[in-house]
């Protein structure tokens, strides 16, 4: 287990450091001069490129200023914003309760729902029921997220004037909709996966067992089969929250909610290259984070992975 | 194989057409096919059903609900949204063929070097690749806009590079599995250049597979190219593309639902045709019906 961590651990130290210097070039990748990127159109004085340019660190050769950036962002300085002058770390701080509340809520609309309909398909297999769950699956992973969410809006929003349309808080009616929204195109994998396990399961020559030692069919299903087949699905969790934090992206701007989706959106219009690099560099550190941790979990739960 | 009911058919191509005919008797896959079939001649046959100028406005007929004269009613500066609705329709296929397109040429490229070569271009390009991963969906392709600036071609590229991991894992695997094969021992020694082993031997045998992703990703695709325009940043008014048209039509919510209805039912129709399609070709060369992917 000890060599399973620390090979674990090396492999995303390894990414994370592939992610800051992908991070980094962000600002070089910029066709032409960075510098006439973020000016844009303003009356340009040779002061203000100058000025510029000291700010961002670009008259260093590339190494000393990669140096800089990872020392910085080790420190949890990530810059300051080109428009606000803003602490970039600072800003994110400040948006991110926003959107982990919002993840959150789509991940139990995702997994109570996905859930739900998963066993019902299950052990409805072959019937009406199932069908109609895998024709609802299949629809919900082909709706553009932010369909969804208009039509929600118009719905319960335009219609039944029952939940607000444009929501800023984390009260149950502020992230009602923008949690659906985020959360049944999720449900729909999550049905998915929970209907196929299920049906792996109860094909398993213990349920035979389960079922031939007389044990009635409610204790068959709760005790034995679910609980197996809710494995692969709570290890799935960890790559659903990706899905949930590059979703918030659609779902912020749409409610005009804040969170670091709609500042990421917001910095590349106003090319505030800093706090665009600030926030992928946050959101891709986070979900390294979280498939670290699933897969040393993971590790634990299944000796098999570990010898691998 | 061997079987000799269908003689007239080339032998080579036989297991390609029997994997389309087991496709084709799908039910959901008939369904698909038609709807995207009807999606794709509505768009680029436009003038056909219409005789209007997408981006013609006239100011007296804003916001005028769906009628006869109007099917999908006006927008707020009276250009008729049933038009618009059909050519820009053409736009937001295109931008998902294009992206699946670029994604599929790098990633399968990178995936055949690295599993074929091993050592350390594998450990090179398998690096990058779990990189590139680590990007949570939409937001690699926000990172490369970022840096080429929004623009529908932008967007493409974008999309496209988004893709380019997945398509490198799974050409890699299925290399690597491949690889060891006697037929490829067989052709390594009677000297053919690895070139020719990657192109003739090893892609052939890797198709199935990728066919799958192919499909449910140009789904994918033309979902993150409408997410794209729908955040802005892909194109730019007054050209009608079914995300642009959605954001657009974000405003008038509350007045007029038409303007964000048709367009976004354009996408859904459009993805669920192709995830349709998909599955049967999934379950055609696999025998499963799971969606591993969602974008």
């Amino acid at each position: 287990m000890f060599n399973y961590l620390i090979r674990r651990l090396f492999t995303s130290i390894l990414v994370l450091f592939g992610i800051s210097m992908l991070v980094f070039s962000v600002i070089h990748l910029v066709p032409g001069d960075v510098t006439m990127a973020i000016l844009g159109r303003q009356k340009v004085t040779e002061e203000k490129v100058a000025e510029l340019r000291e700010q961002l660190g670009l008259n260093d050769p590339l190494y000393v200023q990669y140096g800089r950036y990872l020392g910085n962002a080790l420190r949890g300085d990530l810059g300051k914003s080109i428009r606000t002058n803003q602490s970039v770390s600072e800003s994110i701080a400040e948006q991110l309760p926003s959107t982990f509340a919002l993840a959150m809520s789509a991940l139990v609309v995702a997994l109570s729902i996905g859930a739900i309909l998963g066993l019902l398909a299950a052990l409805r297999h072959g019937t009406w029921v199932d069908t109609l769950v895998m024709g609802l699956s299949v629809s919900g992973l082909s709706i553009p997220t932010f369909w969804m969410g208009l039509l929600l809006i118009l719905f319960f929003s335009v219609k039944l004037k029952l939940f607000p349309s444009i929501s800023n808080g984390s009260s149950f009616a502020d992230l009602f909709l923008p949690a659906l929204t985020l959360g049944l195109p999720e449900a729909a994998v999550v049905a998915r996966m929970v209907r196929a396990s299920m049906l792996d399961v109860l094909n398993k020559e213990y349920i035979i067992t389960a079922r031939a030692k007389g044990l009635g069919e409610r204790m068959v299903i709760l005790k034995h089969a679910m609980r197996n087949a809710l494995i692969p699905v709570v290890t799935f969790v960890g790559l659903q929250m990706a899905y949930l934090l590059g979703g918030a992206t659609i779902v912020e701007t749409m409610f005009a909610r804040q969170g670091i989706g709609r500042l990421a959106v917001q910095s590349i219009f106003n090319r505030d290259y800093p706090m665009v690099q600030g926030v992928v560099l946050v959101t891709a550190a986070i979900y390294v984070l979280i498939n670290t941790l699933t897969d040393i979990t993971y590790g634990f739960l299944n000796p098999k992975i570990r010898l691998k | 194989m061997t079987s000799n009911l269908t003689p007239s058919i080339s032998r080579s191509n036989a297991p390609g057409i029997r994997l389309l005919r087991q496709i084709l008797r799908n039910r959901s896959a008939q369904f698909g096919g038609i709807l995207l079939i009807l999606l794709v001649f509505a768009s680029y046959a436009a003038p056909l059903f219409t005789d209007k100028d997408p981006n013609k406005t006239a100011p007296s007929v804003a916001l005028q609900p769906p009628s006869l004269e109007y099917p999908m009613g006006t927008d707020n500066i009276g250009r008729d949204n049933f038009t618009r609705f059909l050519y820009g329709g053409r736009l937001s296929l295109r931008v998902g063929l294009a992206g699946i397109t670029i994604g599929a040429l790098i990633g399968i490229t990178l995936g055949l070097t690295s599993g074929y070569f091993g050592g350390w271009v594998d450990a090179i390009i398998s690096w990058f690749t779990d990189v590139l991963m680590a990007f949570p969906d939409i937001l690699l392709a926000l990172a490369i806009i970022a840096i080429l600036g929004p623009g529908i071609t932008n967007a493409m590229l974008a999309i496209g590079f988004a893709f380019v991991p997945s398509f490198m894992r799974l050409t890699r695997s299925s290399v690597l599995s491949l690889r060891e094969m006697t037929y490829i021992e067989a052709a390594k020694a009677l000297g053919s250049s690895d070139a020719r082993i990657l192109v003739k031997h090893i892609l052939p045998n890797s198709i199935r597979t990728l066919l799958v992703l192919i499909t449910l990703g140009i789904g994918s695709s033309i979902l993150a190219g409408a997410a794209l325009n729908f955040l802005g940043l892909g194109a730019e008014p007054p050209t009608a593309e079914w995300g642009a048209m959605l954001n657009a039509g974000m405003k008038f919510v509350r007045q007029a639902w038409w303007l964000t209805f048709f367009p976004g039912l354009g996408i859904f129709l459009a993805v669920l045709s192709i995830n349709l399609i998909g599955d049967a070709v999934s379950d055609a060369v696999a025998g499963t019906t799971i969606l591993s992917e969602k974008k």
